[in-house]
């Protein structure tokens, strides 16, 4: 009965989180920020989800099997955000031109300020 | 030859869990399996370590790697919460900016490592490495300051001396 309660705590926090980044994602200014809301969603919902189901179905091998998947989204999901931001960024997808702070842009040598030179 | 054991113990261990059953079969089509990709990909899981260190240094390390775990979903369930006030502002008030922090940290998996826990981390999001400075380059999404000291007692320094004392 107590694991059950654990269980959808563990659930509905996760799918909390879920929801919370979906409003991030419509809200937000720009890409940088909305990949930001999206690191909420797959590192702590996800795994929350997962543990919460884990809790559920409380079977060694099940379970085992459901946190080994957890782990997975641990491992893949920072490297899909930093490729795309960093992808974003380079191609001069999306530039953060309103920035006031932007070290990134003397690092690669490139000067945004004058906005008008772009064209 | 100690690398390719352990990936090979590892990647059955993986098959094991997969297939839900400890028989015969499954043993068998597994150990052929992680067999195969252990005689290909092994160098890219594991690196020999230069150093020798005792075994019980690396008991403590896997200990600690251990405790870490507890740690840093504390963490990021922080900073998530930090994140989520921000969506439900009426106007999102925040200041983003790109800002370069030092780190100390030599070792190569170390440093990738420390760049995937920030990544992970609601709130900020590793862009690049700069080799020559030993700075990262981190999009913050509320800058509050920009001290050097305090910015990376605010990023980086909670996680960067468990980092610094397990791969080492």
């Amino acid at each position: 009965m107590i694991r059950l309660i654990i269980a959808y705590f563990l659930m509905f926090s996760g799918a909390g989180f879920a929801l919370i980044t979906v409003i991030g994602l419509l809200r937000f200014p720009d890409v940088y920020t909305r990949i930001h809301a999206g690191a909420v969603v797959l590192t702590i919902s996800a795994v929350l989800v997962t543990l919460g189901t884990a809790v559920y179905v409380w079977e060694f091998f099940l379970s085992a099997k459901i946190i080994l998947i957890g782990v997975f989204f641990l491992f893949s999901n920072p490297m899909a955000t930093h490729a795309i931001a960093r992808a974003s960024y380079h191609r001069e997808v999306a530039l953060p031109k309103e920035y006031a702070i932007d070290a990134y842009s003397e690092y690669l040598g490139r000067d945004y300020d004058d906005s008008n030179s772009s064209s | 030859m100690l690398q390719k054991v352990s990936a090979f113990i590892l990647l059955l261990l993986v098959w094991i869990i997969f297939a839900g059953r400890i028989t015969i079969d499954v043993l068998i089509v597994g150990s052929g399996a992680s067999l195969l990709v252990t005689l290909f990909l092994s160098d890219m899981l594991f690196r020999e370590v230069k150093r020798e260190l005792p075994w019980y240094h690396y008991l403590r390390k896997f200990f600690l790697l251990l405790l870490f775990i507890p740690i840093f979903f504390y963490e990021a369930i922080l900073s998530a919460l930090k994140v989520s006030k921000h969506v439900f502002e009426k106007e999102p008030s925040f200041n983003p900016g790109i800002v370069k922090v030092k780190t100390e940290l030599t070792d190569i998996t170390g440093l990738s490592v420390l760049a995937n826990l920030i990544t992970l981390t609601p709130g900020t999001l590793t862009l690049d490495y700069d080799r020559t400075e030993q700075s990262y380059y981190i999009h913050w999404i509320d800058v509050e300051t920009l001290e050097q000291a305090e910015m990376k007692q605010k990023i980086i320094a909670r996680f960067e001396k468990w980092i610094g004392v397990i791969f080492r």
